[in-house]
């Protein structure tokens, strides 16, 4: 019976074991860190003569677009312990990982006569595995630095699951002059502040520029008649033709409806303000609000079904949706101080703003409902938010105090961190950016 | 009184007096004596597979089990970078088209440069190069115990016999290999072995071929004159029945444990059961501070933020994980592009923070070899 006893056992077991399903040890993870990303960008390598300074600037422009998101830290090449001595050469990833680089771009030009190919690869070291596959651009060589845009974009999209931004560029108010007597005209560069082009002369004061959704066009205002007037310049060849002029009437602040058929601006009439579009094909005008009060700076929804705009119907300057055809429009913000200058983000999620509250200006944004206001700037005067094309980061005017204050242009992710600003050559205001280019 | 009558009284008191007294005056035969033996009770895909694996097994140097991390461990595809193909629309400002794909990449060979210890999960070369797989030496040695039995008993010899034992009870084969199994059954050397099992873990070179059962030592017959022997020689043993039954029932439970770890679970299908103590609230606390100090969410977009995903990973007994084994398993929140952005970050995590081991008991690996990691970033997002 012992032995029975044994063999049962055994067998019970021996049951037990092979039936048994071993459950793996289950961990929540809820909390991590947030910081730039180390990444490391060698040389690109040039494959033929000729393309030695080309693969070095564009790896340095890669570089200098990620790091300047404030997502991703760049890892100096001081700090390589093996380099990159061949586009199809394996990745040595413990050298990677030994100096902490987490991403690692590597790439290669070639360069030859009238055109450039440019080709890169984006490697996660520390899993050993590239990230996507590899792209290669081709162009003419001027157009080296969009191209290294371009790779930024793409590494950046890969390991952020955003689009990029990098491949833009941003129109603005170039300034020049004492303060008292500001030279004013319209600039255009690459989003970083480099390939300065300007549009006008400084013989009349120009506002608000704006892009069309297409980049092709620009929207401002200009005082040459006079009087603010809204115009619409042609990128490529500089034509400019004043939309339709009403008598007695001042039109300002300008935007382009989402499908770039429609302009919205503010006319004023009488001492009074209101908000109407214009049909750039037929020209026909129409009225959307018609309130004693001031309404401007109407700014389109990406779908082009609502417009947020400002007013001053409730006694302070405040924030107010309407639909795109007008009708009644709703409060959307409530905090103290007064709120300006809204413009709708790319994605639709979130409405950037001008607010001034206690003697100070501030660049905010909130939820479309009106909630959940958030500020990430304060200064002496920070005005004029523009989005970038993929809605994580804002552009706007900042302007220091005295005599010899001076307006720069400035950027600040959505969170509040990375600000920084942009260099120009002189002062800048009023930016507007373009969306990415084709 | 009637004859029927008196032959009935008769018969019924012999009847009682038996009853009553046959114990005493009739003793029972006693019954033929059961050869005791140790026996391992395995399941027939298990004693298949051990049968496979036999022959692969050199007595001396057996190779090491396939172990389930094997498949993981095969040499990693080699590094192929992708031929960059132009994209549909990067053309940037009316350029002229994309020159034509370039031939296939052929991956160079390696540069030689001098590597620093070998990462288990790092690969290195262009070349398929095989990682070598940990070797039995690599596994924790058992400790040393004290042999029940006397002298050590002959290796080689052990394993026939305990292989052997058993299986005359069930074959009808003529008797030379019978012969010579009971003559060495009486001398105690199933017992000496069966300590042997209690105490020698089956991962040391020296004891996993005595331990492991082959058809090749199988026994053919029940021996014919192993009623005789065996009664005299097992008398030590039956005089100290209780000790051998339990020595037994554990040599049972132990030769289980060892057939059932040396079998590939990929041969039968079945994992093993976490034989270790459960993971205490430290442990588990210690290895995810481990891992979410790697866990960089600052890159990731505000939708991928809202994502949840499920990781599983497997471990090496070093607790290193095996970067070709971390795999998504399930999300739920976003998309799948979101999933997969915030899945790259937490494989970058496990493999940084892992490349030298993550902080676990060695004693427990059954428990933390196969993890479930589930990446919550909620509340990390902006709101």
């Amino acid at each position: 019976m012992t032995l029975l006893r044994i063999l049962a056992t055994a067998f019970a077991l021996g049951v037990a074991a092979l039936s048994v399903q071993a459950a793996p040890l289950r961990i929540v993870i809820d909390e991590g860190v947030i910081e730039p990303l180390p990444f490391a960008v060698p040389n690109f390598i040039a494959e033929n003569g000729g393309a030695e300074q080309y693969a070095r600037d564009i790896a340095r422009v890669v570089a200098a677009d990620l790091a300047g998101t404030g997502l991703f830290r760049e890892i100096g090449s001081d700090a390589f312990i093996s380099g990159v001595t061949s586009f199809d050469a394996p990745v040595a990833y413990n050298d990677w990982q030994a100096i902490n680089a987490q991403a690692l771009i590597t790439g290669a030009v070639q360069a030859s006569g009238d055109q450039i190919v440019v080709k890169f690869r984006l490697f996660d070291v520390f899993s050993g595995q590239q990230l996507g596959e590899g792209l290669q651009f081709a162009g003419t060589p001027s157009s080296w630095r969009r191209m290294a845009h371009k790779v930024a974009d793409a590494a950046y999209s890969r390991i952020t699951g955003e689009g990029g931004y990098f491949d833009s560029r941003v129109v603005y108010v170039a300034e020049s002059g004492p303060k008292n007597q500001r030279l004013k005209r319209l600039a255009v560069m690459d989003y970083d502040g480099a390939n300065i082009q300007y549009l006008t002369d400084s013989s009349s004061i120009v506002l608000a520029p704006r892009f069309s959704p297409t980049g092709d066009r620009i929207l401002f205002t200009s005082y040459a008649s006079g009087f603010p007037r809204i115009y619409v310049m042609d990128v490529g060849s500089l034509r400019t033709r004043g939309l339709d002029e009403q008598p007695g009437t001042m039109t300002f602040a300008p935007r382009f409806s989402p499908d770039g058929n429609t302009v919205v601006f503010s006319l004023e009439q009488g001492g009074n303000s209101d908000i109407y579009t214009l049909d750039i094909g037929s020209g026909g005008l129409r009225q959307l609000t018609n309130a004693p009060s001031i309404e401007t700076g109407p700014s389109y929804s990406p779908d082009g079904s609502q417009i947020v705009f400002e007013s001053d119907r409730s006694g302070t300057q405040q924030l107010y949706i309407m639909s795109a055809g007008g009708g009644e429009p709703r409060r959307i913000s409530n905090g103290q101080g007064r709120y300006g200058t809204p413009v709708w983000s790319p994605r639709g999620d979130l409405i950037a703003f001008t607010k001034q509250n206690e003697g100070r200006f501030h660049i905010g944004v909130m939820r479309v409902q009106g909630d959940e206001e958030r500020l990430l700037t304060s200064s002496f005067l920070d005005e004029g938010p523009t989005w970038a094309p993929n809605g994580r980061v804002i552009m706007f005017t900042r302007e220091t105090a005295g005599a010899s204050g001076q307006a720069g242009l400035y950027s600040v992710d959505i969170s509040g961190r990375n600000l920084r600003q942009i260099t120009t050559e002189g002062a800048a205001s009023d930016p507007a950016w373009s969306p990415l280019l084709p | 009184m009637s004859t029927g009558t008196i032959i009935s009284g008769a018969g019924h008191a012999g009847l009682i007096l038996w009853v009553l007294l046959g114990d005493l005056l009739f003793s029972p035969q006693p019954a033929p004596e059961i050869q005791v033996a140790s026996v391992s009770l395995v399941s027939a895909s298990q004693f298949d597979a051990m049968v496979a694996a036999a022959p692969a097994r050199p007595a001396p140097a057996p190779e090491p089990p396939v172990t389930p991390d094997a498949p993981a461990v095969v040499a990693p595809d080699p590094i192929t970078p992708e031929l960059p193909q132009p994209e549909a629309n990067p053309e940037p400002v009316a350029l002229p088209e994309p020159p034509p794909d370039l031939p296939p990449d052929v991956p160079t060979s390696p540069e030689p440069q001098p590597v620093p210890a070998p990462d288990p999960v790092a690969p290195l070369a262009a070349e398929e190069q095989p990682i070598p797989v940990p070797t039995t030496t690599q596994r924790p040695k058992p400790r040393p115990i004290d042999r029940v039995a006397p002298t050590p008993v002959d290796e080689i010899a052990d394993a026939p016999e305990v292989a052997e034992t058993p299986t005359p009870a069930v074959s009808d084969q003529p008797a030379p290999e019978a012969e010579v199994v009971p003559e060495d059954v009486p001398e105690a050397a199933p017992e000496e072995a069966a300590t042997q099992i209690i105490t020698e873990a089956v991962e040391t070179e020296q004891d996993a071929p005595q331990l492991a059962m082959t058809s090749s030592r199988r026994p053919q017959a029940r021996p014919e004159p192993v009623a005789d022997a065996p009664i005299d020689d097992p008398a030590p043993a039956v005089a100290e029945p209780t000790d051998t039954q339990d020595v037994e029932a554990d040599a049972i439970a132990a030769a289980l444990a060892e057939a059932m770890s040396e079998t590939p679970a990929e041969d039968n299908g079945v994992q093993d059961a976490p034989t270790g103590p459960p993971m205490t609230g430290g442990e588990i606390d210690g290895l995810r501070v481990a891992i979410k100090t790697c866990w960089n969410v600052g890159a990731l977009s505000s939708s991928a933020l809202r994502t949840v995903i499920t990781v599983r990973v497997d471990l090496a007994e070093s607790g290193v994980p095996d970067v070709g084994s971390i795999r998504l398993t399930g999300f739920e929140g976003g998309t799948d592009a979101d999933a997969t952005k915030v899945f790259q970050a937490a494989r970058s995590a496990i493999s940084r923070c892992g490349r030298n081991g993550f902080p676990l008991p060695p004693e427990k690996y059954d428990t933390w070899k196969d993890l479930e990691l589930v990446f919550d970033p909620n509340g990390m997002r902006m709101r």
